[in-house]
């Protein structure tokens, strides 16, 4: 009955090539999702390696979770990452601290504040910040942030080491982290259900009381994702801050004006060999980040969850 | 409303914008720097030199003296020879070294005909004399000693007057000039960035829309397919650098099958590519949730398989959300330095391969500006092209997903 | 559940789909219980009932449709010329070519007119220019569109108005010389001329093709189809010859059903 020149051969080899395909798709799928634990497995798996025995220049590694000096130089050498632990939790939390008030509101007024005709404008200025690359914010901070602060610090009668120093770390993660926090304020803040703003107005608030008391406790979720993603922003900046921490060989660094070291610039500092411990150790302290990082999320989330609030899903 | 009330809106109001308005500032801060030291350096030589400078010998075809007048538009510290028809100019480097540069070439010097006199296979070969470049030497016969004499500051520091005014009065014709072409440049990065971008893309795309293909079209939708897309999404929370790690053990073995021993651009490639792999699949995965159920069902009734299915409805209907997907990994990639530090290295590499190591525009900035003296003149130069490609692609990022949402509101 | 025995076709050579108590699940919910009924060839059959009574389910069982929805489960057979599509061996993708689906909102890929009627022929492997134009141009004759499309056959679909589209997805099925065609409300989203245009090529359809058609009119049921069934709450209360089921109804169902009381 059917006139059509359907070849058999024709429709065997697309049934193979559909068979196939779908094979070759779910194999990409598996790919992308293995990757993370791979990740883990061999970072985690060179970087404990430095521990066991049967190393080369096996490490303590007690002394490494809690020793407050990083010394290459000496031989034997000495890696320990406590001090460096707290240097990166000051940093990224002062960074935070400086960024989130700043962030939230910006968001505020982007969405709520701003006449329409400007909002266009405010959104492109966070998304260009957010578009820079690290390494040019470190070649901004090297040279405008580093003179800020050996101003300040002669100003309050402190050196500096050429302006590089913890205050200049903070100061640069702080502009860096900015716009992840406000995109997500941004976003959180838009879908803020309409009914709960105008449910406080019509109980006589005004508009600015109403974004500050309603608007902002039912974004704070989305505004807390925010700061997640900012502070872990925070603790991953390699390049950038490595261009103006000034890698104190031990701490940890409590003084604003003096250098520091965090857990991602020692990573990068002299990097000469692809092998032996100094390499390898790299390694190590890429798991405390790891580690650091998982803890600080574990513990916002915590936070967040007993602050309670409106939610929004 | 009281006035206390007022006053406190007020209040916030004012901080709203004092907020905003430090965040403009900074933007404004950011580029004004970066603008302000950059902009004089950045000409079309740093883009299209190279960084290492090569030293040169150059030996003139005919090096008769003849007639020159001195140009007008000359800058006042260049000196002029008038029977050769050249000028040198005193520089100092940013590295406080002092340099004679070869600033001006009469059209009918005898410098516009030279010969490489470096021993070599080259030896011989036609070369031009460009100007701009810094002169260690210059040989040329004298007529007092009858032989061929040096000029110039190698060995004798002359300044730039003394070896003119030593070429006019002794010299009864050129010889040759010994030179260091200028260095400084970023066209090796520039070219390892796009080789780069290109072999990132040609593994992450496939590999990315093919993942989420499958999640979408073809997965069952139970909790081991959620389980996948949670493992996926954890990637965006690792820091970059620590997927230089990874490259570096993992991928590393991987390039050595195809026998390289060294970090890459190949291994700074497949680096890339899992970073990418959480953007990819994402935006692939809305692209493909915009095309409407009624197109697979109409597809599938009428006989396809699926794979015909994705082929020839599904995906063509999602390119403008991989292309979005495909402007924002160039963009990350462009922007990504610790990763590739790990995996590409940290040597400026004038002629970049895939299987050697090389620096991409953001790393060579880190370079110049990790070296002996921070080079803030070229890192800033270098910045102005990121930034400027970087906003580039911003914009078509939200004209294409502007046109992504027209398309199927009709 | 009455016996729906006393209903089948006079002539069983004359079917073309022959369903024996036929179960279907989607998970926990059963939607259709089982149902026997035979599909005369080169009829019209209509399938009508409330909403959620299972019409539209058991119309996607005749070209495996349910299959793409999870946790659909078959129990029972459906037999087409004897053969039973939801064998193991069954090629779906052929059971497809030889059984074509309009669906209720018109569903034309963003291409142009000719590749969407030449989509079907395409994915079969043909790609002679000569052929696909042949089919395309008799498909479109035969859903009443050449007229109007022959002089912009390389436009995209999407500019056509509704009833052009639906039209268009028509003869899209019609390309593949399908046996059977399956409408799941086909006009519901059309407005009432574009509406008797397709009412008007189904009876010119029926002489070349079998069909079967889902729909909530009943007044559209009465017009065009040559057999009714009516479906209750996932049962077959009556099936047949639709004249007899509008005016002598047997069951009460059936009855109030048609006179409004619900539905």
């Amino acid at each position: 009955m059917k006139t059509l020149p359907i070849r058999t051969s024709y429709l065997r080899r697309k049934k193979i090539i559909d068979l196939a395909a779908r094979a070759i798709f779910l194999l990409a799928g598996l790919i992308a999702a293995a990757m993370i634990v791979l990740i883990f497995v061999f970072v985690a798996g060179r970087g404990i390696q430095v521990f066991l025995p049967g190393y080369a220049n096996a490490q303590n590694l007690g002394e490494f979770l809690t020793g407050m000096r990083w010394r290459p130089d000496l031989s034997p050498p000495v890696y320990s990452v406590l001090f460096i632990v707290i240097n990166t939790v000051i940093t990224a939390f002062g960074a935070a601290v400086l960024a989130f008030p700043v962030s939230v509101m910006t968001a505020l007024f982007i969405v709520k504040v701003a006449p329409k005709s400007l909002r266009l404008f405010f959104t492109t200025v966070v998304e260009i910040l957010a578009a820079i690359p690290s390494v040019v914010y470190g070649v901004f901070a090297a040279g405008s942030i580093t003179r800020l602060v050996s101003g300040l610090a002669a100003a309050f009668g402190y050196t500096t080491y050429g302006g590089s120093s913890m205050l200049a770390v903070i100061l640069l993660l702080a502009i860096m982290i900015f716009p992840t926090i406000t995109s997500l304020a941004i976003v959180s803040i838009a879908s803020v259900d309409r009914n709960l703003e105008l449910g406080s107005l019509a109980l006589g608030a005004s508009q600015m009381e109403t974004n500050f008391k309603v608007v902002l406790s039912a974004a704070k979720s989305g505004i807390f994702a925010g700061l997640i993603l900012g502070l872990g922003r925070a603790f991953g900046e390699a390049t950038a801050v490595s261009m103006v921490a000034g890698n104190k060989m031990f701490g940890p660094t409590f003084n604003l004006f003096d250098t520091t070291r965090t857990l991602t610039t020692t990573m990068l500092s002299g990097l000469s060999e692809t092998a032996g411990v100094d390499y390898d150790i790299r390694f190590s302290i890429g798991v405390v980040l790891m580690i650091v990082i998982l803890i600080t999320n574990l513990l916002i989330r915590y936070v967040k969850k007993h602050i309670g609030g409106v939610t929004n899903e | 409303m009281s006035s206390r009330r007022k006053f406190a809106d007020a209040v916030r109001t004012a901080v709203t914008w004092l907020s905003t308005s430090i965040s403009v500032f900074v933007l404004a801060a950011i580029f004004v720097f970066v603008f302000s030291r950059g902009w004089k350096t950045l000409n079309w030589e740093i883009l299209t030199s190279d960084y290492h400078p090569k030293n040169i010998m150059a030996n003139v075809v005919d090096g008769e003296p003849g007639q020159f007048a001195r140009p007008d538009d000359l800058p006042a510290d260049a000196v002029f020879s008038e029977r050769y028809g050249f000028a040198l100019t005193d520089a100092v480097d940013h590295q406080k070294e002092k340099q004679m540069v070869l600033t001006y070439i009469a059209d009918d010097s005898p410098l516009t005909a030279a010969v490489n006199a470096a021993s070599g296979p080259t030896r011989g070969d036609p070369i031009t004399i460009t100007e701009d470049v810094q002169i260690q030497r210059i040989d040329y016969m004298s007529i007092e000693r009858g032989r061929k004499s040096p000029a110039g500051f190698m060995g004798s520091q002359q300044t730039a007057a003394e070896t003119i005014e030593r070429l006019e009065a002794d010299g009864e014709s050129l010889i040759g000039f010994y030179y260091q072409s200028a260095g400084g440049g970023m066209m090796g990065s520039l070219l390892a960035t796009l080789m780069l971008i290109g072999l990132t893309l040609a593994i992450a795309l496939p590999l990315g829309v093919s993942a989420a293909v499958y999640l979408h079209e073809l997965a069952p939708k139970n909790r081991v397919t959620a389980i996948l897309r949670s493992l996926i999404e954890m990637l965006s929370g690792v820091p970059s650098i620590v997927f230089g790690l990874m490259g570096m053990t993992l991928l590393f073995s991987v390039t050595a099958l195809f026998g390289i021993t060294t970090q890459s651009i190949l291994l700074g490639a497949m680096t890339l590519a899992v970073i990418l792999f959480p953007v990819i699949i994402r935006q692939t995965e809305e692209a493909l949730l915009v095309v409407p159920d009624g197109l697979r069902m109409a597809s599938l009734s009428l006989g396809s398989s699926r794979t015909q299915m994705i082929f020839r409805v599904i995906l063509p209907n999602a390119v403008p959300g991989i292309l979005t997907a495909t402007l924002l990994s160039i963009s990350r990639v462009i922007g990504e330095s610790a990763a590739l530090i790990y995996t590409m290295g940290v040597a400026i590499n004038d002629k970049p391969e895939i299987g050697r190591g090389g620096t991409t525009l953001a790393v060579q900035i880190w370079t110049v500006m990790t070296g002996e003296q921070p080079n803030f003149e070229l890192a800033t130069a270098i910045s102005i092209v990121i930034l400027i490609i970087v906003l580039i692609l911003n914009v078509s990022v939200k004209l294409v997903s502007a046109r992504l949402n027209r398309k199927w509101r009709t | 559940m009455q016996d729906t025995t006393a209903f089948l076709a006079a002539d069983p050579a004359g079917n073309i789909f022959e369903v024996a108590d036929l179960d279907v699940y989607y998970d926990k919910f059963q939607a259709l219980k089982k149902v026997t009924i035979d599909i005369p060839a080169n009829e019209v059959t209509a399938f009508i009932g409330p909403s959620g009574c299972g019409k539209s389910t058991l119309l996607r069982c005749f070209n495996r449709m349910n299959d793409l929805i999870e946790g659909c489960r078959i129990d029972g057979t459906i037999r087409m010329e004897g053969t039973d599509i939801y064998d193991r061996q069954t090629d779906v993708v052929k059971l497809r070519t030889e059984v074509g689906m309009v669906f209720q909102a018109p569903n034309p890929f963003p291409m142009s007119i000719f590749d969407n009627v030449a989509y079907g022929l395409r994915c079969q492997g043909i790609r002679d220019m000569k052929i696909l134009r042949r089919v395309v141009e008799e498909s479109l004759k035969k859903a009443a569109l050449w007229e109007e499309a022959k002089d912009h056959l390389h436009r995209n679909a999407l500019k056509l108005s509704g009833g052009q589209q639906q039209r268009l997805c028509i003869a899209r099925a019609i390309a593949l010389e399908p046996k059977v065609i399956l409408m799941d409300e086909p006009t519901s989203a059309l407005d009432p001329i574009a509406t008797a245009h397709i009412e008007d090529l189904i009876e010119d359809l029926k002489k070349q093709y079998t069909i079967i058609i889902v729909t909530h009119s009943m007044s559209q049921a009465a017009r065009i189809s040559d057999k009714t069934a009516f479906f209750l709450l996932g049962d077959l209360v009556e099936v047949g010859e639709t004249s007899e089921v509008f005016h002598v109804p047997r069951d009460t169902r059936t009855e109030d059903y048609i006179s409004g009381k619900f539905g």
